[in-house]
């Protein structure tokens, strides 16, 4: 159980240091979406840990997973898909503005406009 | 200056990571209530087997409605942003691969081998993808899920050339989509009239099959996901496709 959780700590932590650490805009959006599949991971992990039958039920089923977990989850994905889509369109429109997917290069750009 | 940078970035993490990576960790037990609340109930409350169906239709259909207008607001936003920047000019060029010279838009991304196989395989997910968000409350699947496969088979459908469709055009989609979405409102709002409540089952005596009010929104989740999503990914494709 322990090698999951690390390796779901080390995939947020990735996706935040691309966040935080990369200069280019559509790299940063990769790191989104790192840091929300590594909360998805999470969950589901979380709500498997008292059972083990996919919460589907039949007759034979005693001992499923916690279903809740996996509702709330399918939310965080849909909102992940538009968070990306809108910042993906954010970004063809400042390349398109400026000519760079740089963000440093962006804001000097934008400064010298101003 | 370079180097200090990365050591900037190095301790932001470090930061981050001394506040996530102990709730990552953290070894509490979690709690089965609900889990043996569901096990017992969901069934006979709202009559689908699926119990996340049951979930995000059932007790908390209110949530779902806050979802699908999360995706309507930022389909409004994308398109907003996306139209405004105008239709790129392409230049036509003629390609080596093909046998008889032909003009193509300059895409590299477009090649024959793609556009056969993408309109053959187009129908098919089509049809997977009906199928997945039929058949959400008793199986795996459910509205979002089908409505994604959906999305990618109107893509396919787009990218390939062989089969036409009315179904790739925005402005087919964006009409299935605000159509879908006035169903679930008035879906939602129906309750109210039948003593259930607002998002209550109005048919629920109806009919005998026990999940039909959950099947309707799956039907109407589905084609609105659906739409929006293929609306998005056909506007960031260059606007609506050109044979």
């Amino acid at each position: 159980m322990i090698i999951e959780r690390i390796l779901i700590a080390l995939l947020f932590l990735s996706g935040f240091a691309a966040i935080v650490g990369m200069r280019n805009i559509i790299k940063k959006i990769f790191g989104l979406n790192l840091l929300n599949a590594s909360v998805v991971l999470l969950f589901i992990l979380e709500g498997s840990r008292i059972g083990n039958q996919a919460p589907i039920l039949d007759a034979d089923i005693t001992n499923m997973v916690d279903p809740i977990p996996q509702a709330l989850m399918l939310t965080a994905i849909v909102i992940g898909v538009c968070v990306s889509a809108l910042s993906l369109a954010l970004a063809v429109r400042l390349y398109k503005a400026t000519g760079s997917l740089d963000i440093q290069v962006i804001t000097e750009r934008l400064q010298r406009e101003h | 200056m370079k180097k200090l940078e990365l050591i900037k970035i190095v301790i932001t993490v470090l930061l981050c990571s001394l506040l996530v990576v102990p709730i990552i960790l953290s070894n509490h037990s979690w709690p089965t209530h609900a889990r043996n609340y569901l096990l017992a109930n969901a069934q006979s409350d709202t009559g689908a087997t699926n119990t996340v169906s049951a979930i995000y239709l059932g007790y908390r259909a209110m949530d779902t409605l806050g979802e699908t207008l999360v995706l309507l607001v930022s389909v409004t936003g994308t398109m907003a942003i996306l139209v405004k920047l105008g239709k790129e000019q392409t230049d036509e060029e003629t390609t080596s691969f093909s046998l008889t010279p032909e003009k193509r838009p300059t895409n590299r991304l477009r090649t024959h081998l793609l556009e056969t196989v993408a309109s053959k395989l187009g129908p098919i997910v089509l049809l997977f993808g009906f199928y997945v968000m039929l058949y959400g409350h008793i199986s795996p699947g459910g509205g979002f899920q089908g409505g994604v496969i959906v999305a990618s088979a109107i893509v396919f459908l787009a990218l390939g050339t062989e089969v036409k469709s009315k179904l790739t055009s925005t402005f087919v989609l964006s009409r299935i989509e605000s159509l879908s979405f006035l169903l679930l409102i008035l879906a939602s709002i129906s309750g109210v009239f039948f003593e259930s409540g607002f998002f209550g089952n109005p048919i629920k005596s109806a009919s005998s099959l026990s999940a039909n009010f959950i099947i309707l929104l799956n039907i109407i989740i589905g084609l609105k996901v659906g739409t929006s999503i293929a609306v998005m990914c056909i506007a960031m494709m260059g606007g609506s496709h050109d044979h």
